[in-house]
């Protein structure tokens, strides 16, 4: 399932946040989106994700998602979004409870996910338990449940310090490299987006365009903290986003 | 609360009072502050201000005035009032007990022949068959609180016909009223300003007299607190014989009749300014002729009903054993009837 | 260089934290309780503190051997705890259906916070004539008022911790198709437990304050009851007695909320 976005423009009342944006999401493919703050990357990401209505154009989806794909897009929020009163499991549970999955059938799904993050242990623990890289662990296994076809990734690492941040991002590679899946991953962070983006969509300051769309081909398994070539990609987005990070830094807050 | 300073009124005085104000030699008067209800059964005390028997028993009198006589009884004990007027209650002994309040004279007595508080029945009540008080078995009786005066009316009628009532408290003679007109409650004893107009519209009815019940019943008794009655003799006698004069007065007008037509009139316009003010004179005074009810001559006191009363309270547990008559009242000043 | 710093003065930097945290002292809060009854103790014995302004705590123990035994205490204590139980779980149910229905749908807020708002500040002990009026003097009117008075603040703490529900974890369940009753029953309800227990706490309190009022009115029988006519009887020791219960009762309603709190929301942190 491939998703393309047609002249969305987006407005809260008279401030338009957005305007113009044409994109194409293959499947298979991780698309960041890097830009300034206030550019409305996470609007963006609310808008495909169908949790917001675009003012203007519209967001389609080309294809059938896969069949056992419950829940085709799903997110991954920068504040984890755990329920606090329920356990790993529990968290994890409650998204297959509305499909109708219980008992051993959840079961299977719920130990597949914590193996494949690495949480088999902490099954019964409660979120005031885990450290934030732990809970982020949680809420993509929760994702995982869900068979997404499309996983839709908002600032998922802002929240961590520096050292949990490079270990998740090794996990989300190996995640990746071992099942691939589709994925739009909103960061402000240009080193995320260069060590985890097929495409990296770069966004002026508000009104968000897209100013460039830059590929980085290097296979994800390749991909290794200080490469030489990565540095070079991420230092020209810099220079990029470099103006607009500024502008964006002295306009007056009326949001 | 409201206070009525003494020299704010002077202008209404008659000028009788006022000449003999005058002539009276120039000395010092003694304050006091007397507690009282905005009921005809306290007109000895207004009388008294009004033709200036305190002035002449060297008093300067301040009225206080409450909605109760519990808060009344607790004023007198706390010194904020010095002489006051209501009926023997559970509290008022519980007061004299600590040592706070002195049972001085007696007021109002029932008297058989004189209209006197009156049994009332609710009109269900009354036309399920409850037509005299011997038929209240097992019935509802509403009475303020315990130890209440309502409380030992009812628990003497009772005893007397040999039935069990089941007493309901209630708090304030306004609720009991909306209680019987709506016959959440059977029966109730009260004054017969209050019981009259409440048969006359229909909704009770009334079924029986108290006097009947309770023999010579001293309802209410002057009292003050014990440091009156023991360290200011003259002043407490000074105030007895004021209200005593004031009590003659009102009896010969309202009770004996004996003042003739002009001088009940009188006496009711003088107790209108203090009872019923807010209404026309028109309408109070049936109200006000209606609760005239024998004020004891020289504060007399009855002592076999003030004794019966405390033996009631202290059966039903209501207050301490240990309290005796004279712990109670102190009769050196009044005469026992 | 080393010469100056031998001659100029050193001292430690004087400490300035501490203070404004909190912190848990076992035994201060019971013996500031023992040294006041204590000191009333010793000022009614000598006569320092007059019987007519403090009852002696003795006497009011005695007050309670005396109703323990004479099997009173309970004959008070149980009418009263049945008020209490059955007006608070109707009021309290009440207020926290019509709280969450106020905390999920517009029109019924629309409509009903202005009705709530203006029924909320009206003392409801001024409502008791027209509660036997309408309900009869005995129980259910007894009911009927203290249900009324949690009612209110139920209904205000519950539609308040409805709208604190984390908003972030509402969209998280909307963004995984949780229908909408999925989100109301596992996302809304548990997150606005916290809330809705600690405004029980305060409508149970008015519960209790208001078993004194219900009381006021035709009960023979009631810790109310006992406290007003030990207030008419001006007898302190009962008055003091009643009042202890009373209090007794409030920590036993704050100690059962307590244990929910603990079993419902070990979750917190």
């Amino acid at each position: 399932m491939d998703l393309r976005l047609e002249n969305i423009g987006h407005s809260y009342g008279d401030m338009e946040v957005m305007q113009g944006m044409d994109l194409e999401i293959p499947a298979g493919k991780r698309v960041c989106s890097v830009g300034p703050s206030g550019c409305g990357k996470s609007t963006l990401l609310r808008l495909i994700g169908g949790l917001e209505q675009p003012t203007t154009g519209r967001v389609l989806q080309i294809g059938e998602p896969p069949a056992e794909s419950l829940n085709p897009l799903t997110f991954v929020f920068q504040d984890f979004a755990l329920l606090p009163w329920r356990t790993v499991e529990g968290n994890i549970s409650l998204v297959l409870e509305d499909h109708g999955i219980r008992g051993k059938q959840a079961d299977a799904i719920i130990s597949d996910v914590l193996a494949r993050t690495k949480l088999t242990e902490f099954r019964k623990a409660l979120p005031k338990q885990l450290s934030g890289g732990m809970k982020q662990r949680v809420a993509i296994s929760r994702a995982l449940a869900v068979n997404p076809a499309v996983m839709l990734m908002d600032e998922p690492l802002s929240a961590l310090d520096s050292q949990t941040r490079e270990l998740l991002m090794d996990d989300l590679v190996s995640l990746w490299t071992r099942e691939p899946f589709t994925a739009v991953y909103v960061t402000h962070n240009l080193h995320e987006a260069v060590r985890l983006g097929h495409f990296i969509v770069v966004l002026s300051r508000r009104p968000g365009r897209i100013r460039e769309v830059v590929a980085v081909d290097k296979p994800l398994a390749e991909r290794e903290l200080g490469d030489a070539d990565l540095e070079q990609t991420q230092k020209y987005l810099w220079n990029l986003m470099r103006e607009e990070a500024l502008a964006a830094d002295k306009e007056l807050i009326n949001v | 609360m409201t206070k009525i300073n003494r020299r704010q009124t002077i202008g209404l005085m008659a000028g009788v009072a006022a000449s003999a104000l005058i002539a009276l030699p120039a000395q010092a008067k003694t304050k006091i502050k007397v507690g009282a209800l905005r009921f005809t059964s306290h007109a000895a005390s207004f009388v008294a201000f009004e033709r200036g028997y305190f002035d002449d028993a060297g008093l300067d009198v301040e009225f206080v005035f409450f909605d109760a006589a519990q808060p009344m009884a607790i004023a007198v004990a706390s010194g904020d009032v010095d002489y006051a007027v209501t009926a023997i209650s559970g509290g008022l002994i519980s007061l004299a007990e600590k040592g706070a309040a002195k049972v001085v004279g007696g007021a109002l007595s029932e008297e058989k022949g004189i209209d006197g508080q009156k049994i009332l029945v609710s009109d269900a009540a009354f036309k399920s068959g409850v037509t005299d008080p011997s038929k209240l078995d097992g019935r509802s009786f509403a009475i303020t609180q315990a130890g209440s005066s309502f409380h030992y009316m009812g628990a003497k009628i009772a005893a007397k016909e040999g039935i069990t009532l089941k007493f309901v408290p209630l708090q304030k003679t306004g609720a009991i009223i909306g209680a019987i007109k709506s016959g959440q409650v059977d029966a109730w004893s009260i004054v017969p300003h209050i019981a009259k107009p409440l048969a006359a519209s229909g909704a009770v009815h009334i079924i029986g007299d108290v006097a009947d019940y309770v023999d010579n019943y001293q309802v209410t008794t002057v009292f003050t607190s014990a440091g009156n009655a023991a360290n200011e003799r003259e002043q407490t006698q000074a105030f007895l014989t004021a209200f005593s004069r004031g009590a003659a007065d009102f009896n010969a007008a309202l009770v004996d009749k004996t003042a003739g037509d002009d001088g009940a009139e009188d006496m009711v316009k003088l107790v209108h300014k203090y009872v019923y003010a807010d209404r026309p004179y028109e309408k109070a005074a049936p109200s006000i002729i209606n609760g005239a009810m024998r004020i004891n001559a020289d504060a007399a006191m009855n002592v076999a009903s003030i004794k019966d009363q405390l033996d009631w309270f202290k059966a039903e547990d209501l207050v301490k054993d240990s309290i005796t008559y004279d712990t109670l009242v102190d009769g050196s000043y009044v005469k026992a009837k | 260089m080393s010469d100056s710093v031998q001659a100029k003065q050193t001292k430690p930097v004087a400490f300035r934290g501490g203070g404004f945290s909190p912190i848990h002292i076992k035994w201060v809060g019971l013996s500031v309780f023992v040294t006041l009854i204590l000191v009333l103790e010793a000022g009614t014995r000598s006569g320092f503190i007059s019987n007519l302004t403090m009852p002696r705590p003795s006497d009011v123990g005695w007050t309670f051997v005396e109703l323990w035994t004479s099997g009173l205490l309970w004959k008070h204590v149980l009418p009263s705890v049945s008020r209490l139980l059955v007006g608070a779980t109707l009021g309290a149910s009440l207020g926290i259906g019509v709280g969450i229905l106020i905390g999920l749908f517009s029109y019924i807020r629309a409509g009903l916070v202005p009705l709530i708002s203006a029924i909320f500040p009206v003392p409801k002990i001024a409502l008791l004539p027209l509660f036997v009026i309408w309900f009869g003097i005995d129980e259910t009117s007894k009911y009927a008022l203290i249900a009324f008075g949690t009612f209110t603040p139920t209904v205000v703490s519950t539609f308040g911790a409805v709208d604190n529900v984390d908003r972030s974890l509402i969209r998280m369940g909307q963004s995984f198709s949780l229908s909408w009753f999925s989100i109301v029953t596992k996302i809304v309800l548990p997150g606005a437990m916290p809330g809705i227990l600690s405004g029980l706490r305060v409508s149970l309190a008015i519960a209790i304050i208001l078993l004194v009022a219900a009381e006021m009115l035709g009960a023979e029988y009631g810790i109310g009851a006992y406290i007003l006519q030990a207030g008419s009887l001006y007898d302190l020791e009962r008055l003091f007695a009643g009042v202890v219960i009373l209090s007794v009762m409030g920590v036993t309603v704050s100690a059962v909320i307590g244990f929910f709190e603990k079993r419902l929301l070990g979750w917190r942190s």
